[in-house]
């Protein structure tokens, strides 16, 4: 198997130096829960790095938004990186991936690397390799790195913890979603897209935009693009939009701000991820069925039964890879 | 192995009707029981569109055929029309026709070799000349090709512009083409495809032009076909077909350029897919041509009998038709054949034994035709119109099949209409749905298809291979299309660019400017590129 | 059902858009924990793009048409990935079902039954 740390190790090196199946591979490593060294994190003033985000309801357009969007960057950005995460199905935990299909004009293109992913057992619209991903693309050479979060009904917050700009898509006639959605919608979006702008109802929904964010300083409003996505229509705005956005967060100090604050939202992201996959193992082992049947006898409660436990789990966590527990994936 | 008698199983229909063992007059529905007294040939129609039915009109032997260079597909069309076929088909390479790509499109540089296998490549009005060679197109009844939406327009004006040529009045020219939304918005979906309001405009664009200009022509053809074949099932076939029809006549109300019942009349003319289960799909067809009188009395005050009047063509189920012993194919086709006659259809064509294989070949298609002509003159059912009419068991069938239609189409308007519901994905949902039901039964031993789930022995005395067309297809197109652009007159052909570009992006009637592009040699790859700058691409809801 | 891990992608080689058979078969992977990539109608040169980029564990290809289209795919993956399972569904008639098994793809005519497809898939893919 490719998942001792020396293995990883020099796959890191080959993707560094911009061997893309090594980098696809990392990614892979990255998704199974594998440990990556040597990543160096410390980017928070690197202003040429760019993580654009982009989420909204399923069907807004997303992926071809993206698509059009990544041509359109490409005429300022050497590359782009895009990472498109769809849902892992609950019940059996495998996913549908399908967001490739509205970037086929990319495909072989070798400026731009898409890599579609599921969202495993996380909540909040991405997957849990969402962020060690795009820092490792951006570590590898791609500065430019798009994400499209799974269309879900509700605005998701998590793109603010891992993109530098949210932009959110958002179609004519979507009134509703709109007042539902205000308080979310205005603490994150940095930029609105009204996508499928040749629609119907375009002037009311603008209107709907405008009364969420007349609420806030007319310096600090975001900013609002028509776009129609599907004949590349707004694209120029929209990469213009991003440019200007970008340059104010940099200049204000807030992007700063913002990756010091996911550096804090990842450790702890990271931590609690690798303590689940170690609860996950220990519940395994033979201590565990111990305990469940001490609880059963009615001999221990369980706060006492994890007060003699969680030492045990934490301590368990070996610097390096314990080849003796089975891990999920072999 | 036998199985005991069981009647525990739940006996129903095709689409899930629930059947009881036996029907007697009071199952007939109420409501249903009014039309009982009306023969053939008067409203509502259920029970068929002429009361002679057969004895003075045999339904049409149309079989779908083509491969290879144009001069291939026309020697298939003459050999079926020696053997018998009674109208043709013109079928244009998928690869190309239904991208509007040329041969020297990197799409189809990559798939060279797939040129020709799916119909005869035609990128030029020369192309579909040397298809149309000594046809008769003036007494028989020929469909132009034109499948996809965005290929209807070139492939219909090459044809009149061939017609023209040889020196037919257009408006004595009988014929159709098809421009069906289902095949293209939802069985058959492109890598590129113009967005489903572009293919709205376009069909109406087809309809008024007709309607001005080639007025025995149908101008286009809604095929329930496609969609049942992608899923959906009977009930929802109907439903989901006069869905379709309504976005038709509700565009042409909006623009009142034409009288709505001749707009009815234009869209009149229908295909319906026949499967296994028969008396579902006999009654299917006595349901269609209710509902649609229905539909044009309730909805839009048209009563006469010659517009609500449906015309019906079936094909047999392409998916029925099995990989595994397919000798046995021949009975199937026999059978859904049988369901569409016994339904009252005006046109059939009969699937080829090899359907699961590849395109038919010559031997397949000939049998297409003698099923056909079995059916005709053998069994003696052309002696009776609407055999089926009085069975306690059909007309249940009939009115709960209508019953059950209507509910789907009012779910399709609750969506937003037919075009919404595919441009949402909705369609592929409910088609998906019903497929994936589909092989869970096949699984699980509920559904049992001879030589593919049970008796899987096959002692056939030689292998079926797939007939592969010809293996010049590409580099005659490739030659071809260079030839025509160099010997094109190249001014015509630039201004009759310039000029389709600009009626696109207007509001104007497409047809007269696709005219001019055909006559001035203007290839299918050019009309492609054209519509791409000017629509786009529909944002396709399904991951194919 | 466990989550796999493991990584499936589909593909169309041919410029044909039925989309039934292969929509069904990732359904059917997917509820069997495979995360299946679909790329629609792809090249060779796509193909293998995204076997790679996407780091697969298994290629499938719904083919139709000319055989020597789909060997074009299998060809390249094979060359350019060594050892990379392939599977192919679609319009496979027996020439070409034949010349398909010879290069060791797994090959599903017409009539497969899902429970076989499945089975392939974790065959494959080294997890049965």
């Amino acid at each position: 198997m490719t998942s001792s740390t020396d293995t990883l190790t020099d796959m890191l090196a080959r993707a560094h130096a911009g061997d893309r199946r090594a980098l696809a591979r990392v990614i892979s490593a990255i998704e199974r829960g594998e440990r990556l060294p040597g990543i160096p994190l410390g980017d928070a003033e690197d202003a040429a790095k760019l993580c654009v985000g982009i989420t909204g309801a399923p069907g807004a357009g997303k992926s071809t938004l993206v698509s059009a969007l990544t041509d359109e960057l490409l005429k300022t950005s050497p590359s782009a990186a895009v990472l498109a995460v769809d849902p892992s199905s609950p019940i059996s935990r495998g996913a549908l991936l399908g967001d490739r299909v509205r970037m086929h004009r990319h495909a072989t293109r070798p400026e731009v690397f898409i890599r579609s992913m599921a969202t495993r057992s996380h909540h909040g619209g991405l997957a849990g390799a969402t962020q060690a991903s795009r820092r490792l693309l951006q570590y590898c050479a791609w500065p430019l790195v798009l994400i499209e979060t799974v269309g879900v009904g509700q605005v998701e917050l998590d793109i603010v913890n891992t993109a530098d700009i949210a932009v959110v898509v958002l179609n004519p006639g979507w009134g509703d979603e709109i007042q539902a959605n205000k308080a979310g919608l205005m603490e994150i979006a940095d930029i609105f897209v009204i996508n499928k702008a040749d629609r119907p109802g375009l002037e009311s929904t603008r209107r709907d935009i405008d009364a969420v964010i007349m609420t806030r300083p007319e310096s600090q409003r975001p900013p609002v693009i028509e776009t129609v996505a599907t004949e590349g229509v707004g694209m120029e705005s929209l990469a213009q939009a991003i440019t200007e956005v970008h340059q104010s967060l940099t200049g204000t100090g807030e992007l700063a701000r913002r990756r010091y604050a996911q550096l804090g939202m990842e450790l702890s992201q990271q931590m609690s991820r690798r303590f689940s996959q170690q609860l996950e193992r220990y519940a395994d082992c033979p201590a565990f069925a111990a305990a469940v049947a001490q609880l059963a006898a009615g001999s221990v409660s369980i706060e006492a039964a994890i007060d003699e436990m969680l030492p045990q789990v934490v301590n368990s966590v070996s610097p390096s890879q314990d080849e003796s527990v089975p891990s999920g994936e072999q | 192995m036998q199985q005991p008698p069981d009647d525990s199983r739940d006996w129903v229909s095709a689409s899930g009707i629930p059947l009881k063992s036996y029907y007697m007059a009071e199952d007939v529905p109420a409501a249903h029981q009014k039309v009982l007294d009306a023969a053939p040939g008067e409203a509502p129609f259920h029970r068929g569109s002429y009361p002679t039915g057969y004895r003075t009109k045999p339904w049409r032997i149309f079989q779908l055929s083509g491969f290879g260079k144009p001069e291939d597909e026309n020697e298939r069309i003459q050999f079926l029309l020696e053997q018998g076929e009674t109208g043709f088909i013109m079928e244009h390479d998928r690869n190309t026709a239904d991208h509007l790509y040329n041969v020297d499109h990197p799409e189809v540089l990559a798939r060279r070799e797939d040129v020709g296998l799916t119909g005869a490549v035609m990128q030029s009005v020369r192309d579909i000349d040397i298809c149309m060679k000594d046809l008769p197109i003036g007494t028989s009844y020929g469909h132009a090709g034109g499948a996809v939406v965005q290929h209807a327009p070139f492939a219909l004006a090459g044809y009149w512009t061939v017609a023209k040529q040889r020196g037919f009045d257009l408006s004595r020219l009988p014929g159709t083409g098809q421009s069906d939304f289902f095949l293209t918005y939802l069985g058959c979906v492109t890598k590129q495809q113009i967005p489903t309001d572009a293919g709205l405009r376009f069909n109406a664009d087809i309809m008024e032009f007709c309607d001005e200009h080639l007025p025995r022509w149908v101008p286009v053809s809604i095929a329930g076909y496609n969609g049942a074949d992608s899923g959906l099932n009977a009930p929802q076939e109907l439903g989901a077909l006069f869905a379709n029809a309504v976005e038709y006549l509700e565009e042409i109300k909006r623009r009142g350029t034409m009288p709505i019942a001749r707009a009815a009349r234009a869209c009149g003319g229908v295909s319906f897919r026949m499967s296994m289960d028969i008396f579902e799909e006999a009654s299917k067809l006595r349901a269609a041509r209710l509902m649609w009188t229905q539909l044009l009395s309730e909805r839009y005050d048209v009563h006469d009998p010659k517009v609500s009047n449906l015309r019906i063509h079936c094909v047999t189920a392409g998916s029925r038709m099995t990989y595994q012993q397919p000798i046995n194919n021949i009975v199937r086709g026999t059978l859904m054949g049988l369901a569409a006659a016994l339904g009252g259809v005006q046109s059939l064509g009969v699937s080829g034994y090899d359907e699961a294989l590849s395109i038919p070949s010559e031997h397949a298609h000939q049998m297409s035709v003698r099923i056909q002509q079995v059916l005709q003159e053998e069994t003696n059912i052309a002696a009776v119109t609407d055999p089926l009419g009085g069975s306690y068991y059909v007309e249940t069938l009939t009115a709960q099949l209508i019953e059950r239609a209507w509910a789907f189409f009012d779910e399709i308007q609750e969506q937003g209409g037919f075009l919404a519901a595919l441009d949402s994905g909705w369609m592929h949902q409910k088609a998906a749905e019903n497929q994936h039901k589909e092989f869970m039964a096949q699984s699980d031993g509920t559904q049992k298809i001879i030589g593919v789930t049970d008796h899987t022995d096959d002692i056939s005395p030689f292998e079926v291979d797939g007939f592969m067309g010809v293996d010049d297809a590409f580099d005659v197109a490739l030659a071809r299309l260079e030839e025509v652009k160099r010997t094109r007159h190249e001014k015509a052909a630039g201004s009759a660019m310039r000029e389709l570009e600009t009626v696109l992006r207007s509001d104007r009637n497409i047809m007269p400017a696709m005219m001019t592009a055909l006559e001035s040699e203007v290839t299918l790859g050019e009309v492609g590129d054209i519509y791409r700058e000017a629509f786009g691409d529909w944002a396709t809801p399904i991951q194919t | 059902m466990a989550d796999t891990g493991k990584r499936i992608l589909m593909a169309k080689t041919g410029l044909d858009g039925h989309w039934r058979g292969p929509t069904i078969v990732a359904t059917a992977l997917r509820d069997a924990g495979f995360e299946v990539i679909m790329i629609g109608m792809a090249r060779s040169d796509e193909v293998l793009q995204a076997a790679i980029d996407e780091d697969v564990d298994l290629v499938g290809l719904n083919i139709g048409g000319h055989i020597d289209v789909a060997l074009r795919a299998v060809e390249l993956v094979q060359t350019e990935c060594e050892g990379m399972p392939i599977f192919c569904g679609g319009v496979v008639p027996p020439h070409a079902k034949r010349r398909l098994e010879a290069l060791g793809v797994e090959v599903f005519p017409p009539g497969s039954q899902l429970p076989d497809i499945v089975d392939s898939a974790r065959r494959l893919t080294g997890i049965a």
